[in-house]
């Protein structure tokens, strides 16, 4: 079987492997292929989807962020904010946030899920699905989000009181369990079943 | 189907082993049940699980946050807004959920969402009021809510009644009533003279208490301020106390000069009463006394100067106080050939231990005592001297040494006497001088004696001149009002008063 290394490009070609054996690029030593690793890849990738997918409704819907200024107090969650974004007319911002925050990483994680579970069920290959995953995974910006979130702590802190809620757990964990699962997914291994 | 199978059956029966399946069909991949289950095996599953359970457990969590909503009427809203909190003690209780305007378009109703732990609190007979800020002449309140966001406050009914939703809010913060254990009692005046509820009692210049309401007499005769006293200054109003207005400020315009006489800012405002008490105290009031209200006080009030128990320190020892007994020493002298009666009396302390502790000047006659004509009166009984044992045996003028007190023996004591512990009886004075209370078993009569009255001279403690005490005082067990043991005796001898060590 010809294939190319990932890293470099050169082209190999590959020898039907055992399950302890992998193959290693001749000219920059990455690997190219390893039995072992494609199956548990799959599991990791589903597991990991799974937990995101788990994590995704309470870290939308619950409230994430209590501001308290001079007694005002107002508390909201990622959901209620972008409503409250179309409510008071910024329907651009508003657009931005649901498709970067909410529906893409959504759709990332289902694909994801999808993917794992179709590789691990040894159905046909969806190799739109991948794509779809490949196009979306670049603009699921759940992680930014929480960036913002620190800019906002440390340049409030002196003026306004913050308190997390209980979002926050389920966001911070949904944005790993979704890296997690991409990282351990292995494209080669929708089209390499053995 | 039947076709079928009679066409299959044709074929194995004419010419099945020169059919070669593999060149027309596709052979199916076998697969092992085990495998397919193996190929989901990751230790990351757990993971899944342990996000999951976060995931149900953090909505659990913030559903169990939430409390039960309760709804208040008010006429107006006061810019209370949604997500303003509900205070009591000015501890958050609760949240404003919605305000929306009542079916009668008269007023609003607000929704408040209770905490669970405190829910008990909105009960029947709770009341409800926005806090806002009110400036007027003779009070500022709610100075927090003028940048800040607007609050409801609570005062929850008194007796706890049904649990219940629907509340009939306060426009303004209620009167707040005296709180338990407070002395409420009732000045007559000539004139209001200034005076606001809420002014303030001063007690040398000390906020002891509060004017609750001023109003009217029923026959518009007088003008009645109801008080209230806190309770840990309630021992301080006797029934010769005295009280005056000193509301607003005097501004004298003499010779000198100029001079304005105001206390504080705030009572330049609400106004207020002083109280003094004279040196000679008298007993203390119940609730519902009535005193007159002097527009001005008396030169002398200002010196009156008293020693009264109050404040926690009573209240604590109030249950362990010593209850001394009448104890008095009759005896005959020769003076000119006759026979002349003497007596000396003073106080005694029942011990648990069947003794009596006294001073032993109390139960020593001098010698000029004609033997035999001794006798001791003690708690309704009549004995003989002796009956009265000491350790040393009889009692006798020659046994008595100037040791001050001594331990002596009563045979029987009425069996209601109160004993005082004898463990809680100090051998000797404390090394430093420190507050005390003369025990007097009449609790309004308790004098206490503060440190700086005390001075050390000797193996005894001198009472400064300062300090009024009565002369029927003496042998008074005196009690440490930090560790509540009886540290010693009061003797009075003429002029000076002393604290003997038991």
């Amino acid at each position: 079987m010809l294939k190319s290394c990932h890293c470099c490009g050169l082209i190999h070609q590959v020898p039907s492997l055992s399950h302890d054996e992998r193959a290693q690029c001749t000219r920059c030593d990455s690997v190219i292929d390893q039995p072992k690793n494609r199956n548990r890849s799959q599991a990791r990738t589903a597991a990991a989807a799974v937990a995101a997918m788990a994590l995704f409704p309470a870290a939308v819907l619950l409230p994430i962020l209590e501001v308290e200024q001079l007694g005002h107090h107002h508390q909201s969650g990622i959901l209620g904010g972008i409503v409250e974004l179309y409510k008071t007319g910024s329907i651009l911002v508003a657009t931005v946030i649901l498709l970067f925050s909410i529906v893409f990483p959504l759709l990332k994680i289902l694909a994801l899920v999808e993917l794992s579970w179709l590789c691990l069920m040894r159905q046909r290959h969806r190799t739109w699905t991948y794509r779809l995953m490949e196009q979306i995974g670049k603009w699921s910006m759940m992680d930014v989000m929480l960036l913002a979130l620190l800019v906002m702590l440390i340049k409030l802190s002196g003026i306004v009181q913050f308190h997390f809620g209980p979002a926050l757990i389920a966001f911070v964990l949904c944005v790993s369990m979704s890296m997690i699962s991409a990282i351990c997914f292995d494209p080669h291994a929708i089209w390499e079943t053995p | 189907m039947n076709a079928s199978t009679s066409g299959a059956n044709s074929t194995k029966d004419s010419s099945l082993p020169s059919m070669e399946p593999q060149e027309v069909y596709p052979i199916a991949s076998v697969k092992n049940l085990s495998e397919v289950s193996a190929n989901f095996r990751t230790r990351l599953w757990w993971l899944t699980l342990l996000c999951v359970l976060v995931s149900l457990g953090l909505f659990w969590y913030s559903r169990q946050g939430s409390g039960e909503l309760i709804a208040i009427d008010f006429s107006d809203s006061f810019g209370l807004k949604p997500e303003d909190r509900l205070k009591f003690h000015g501890v958050e209780i609760g949240a404003v959920e919605k305000i929306e305007l009542n079916p009668e378009r008269n007023g609003v109703v607000v929704h408040v969402r209770m905490a669970p732990q405190t829910r008990a609190l909105a009960s029947e007979g709770a009341r409800f009021w926005i806090v806002r800020p009110l400036v007027s002449l003779d009070s500022i309140q709610g100075l927090d809510t003028i940048l800040g966001a607007k609050y409801l406050a609570i005062d929850p009914s008194p007796t706890g009644g049904k649990l219940a939703t629907r509340f009939q809010g306060l426009d303004t913060a209620p009167i707040v009533p005296p709180s338990e254990g407070s002395l409420e009692i009732t000045l007559d005046g000539d004139s209001r003279g200034g005076l606001e509820s809420n002014a303030p009692i001063l007690y040398r210049g000390f906020r002891i208490g509060r004017v609750v309401q001023v109003g009217f007499a029923s026959d518009a005769k007088s003008v009645q301020a109801r008080c209230a006293i806190d309770p840990e200054y309630r021992d301080l109003i006797r029934r010769n106390s005295k009280f005056w207005n000193r509301s607003g400020w005097r501004l004298d315009v003499g010779l000198s000069g100029i001079q304005l006489d105001a206390d504080t800012l705030a009572q330049m405002f609400t106004g207020g009463i002083e109280v003094a008490t004279p040196t000679e105290p008298e007993k203390n009031v119940g609730t519902g006394h009535r005193f007159k209200l002097y527009d001005k006080p008396d030169k002398e009030w200002a010196q009156w100067k008293p020693s009264l128990a109050h404040g926690e320190a009573l209240n604590r020892i109030a249950s362990k106080m010593p209850q001394p007994i009448r104890l008095a020493m009759r005896w005959q002298e020769r003076s000119f050939g006759f026979r002349k009666n003497q007596q000396r009396a003073g106080w005694c302390l029942p011990l648990d231990d069947g003794r009596v502790l006294c001073l032993s000047e109390q139960i020593s006659a001098p010698n000029s005592a004609i033997p035999n004509s001794i006798q001791f009166e003690l708690a309704g009984l009549t004995l003989n001297a002796d009956q009265l044992i000491q350790p040393s045996g009889p009692v006798s003028p020659e046994s008595i040494a100037s040791s001050n007190t001594r331990f002596s023996i009563v045979e029987s004591l009425p069996a209601d006497t109160t004993r005082w512990p004898v463990n809680m009886v100090s051998s000797k004075l404390p090394d430093q001088v420190c507050d005390v209370f003369l025990a007097h078993p009449d609790a309004a009569s308790v004098l206490a004696i503060d440190a700086a009255r005390l001075n050390v001279r000797d193996s005894a403690w001198m009472i400064d001149e300062m300090v009024t005490i009565g002369r029927d005082y003496h042998g008074l067990p005196v009690v440490s009002a930090a560790t509540s043991q009886v540290i010693g005796f009061l003797s009075i001898q003429k002029n000076t008063r002393v604290i003997l060590a038991p």
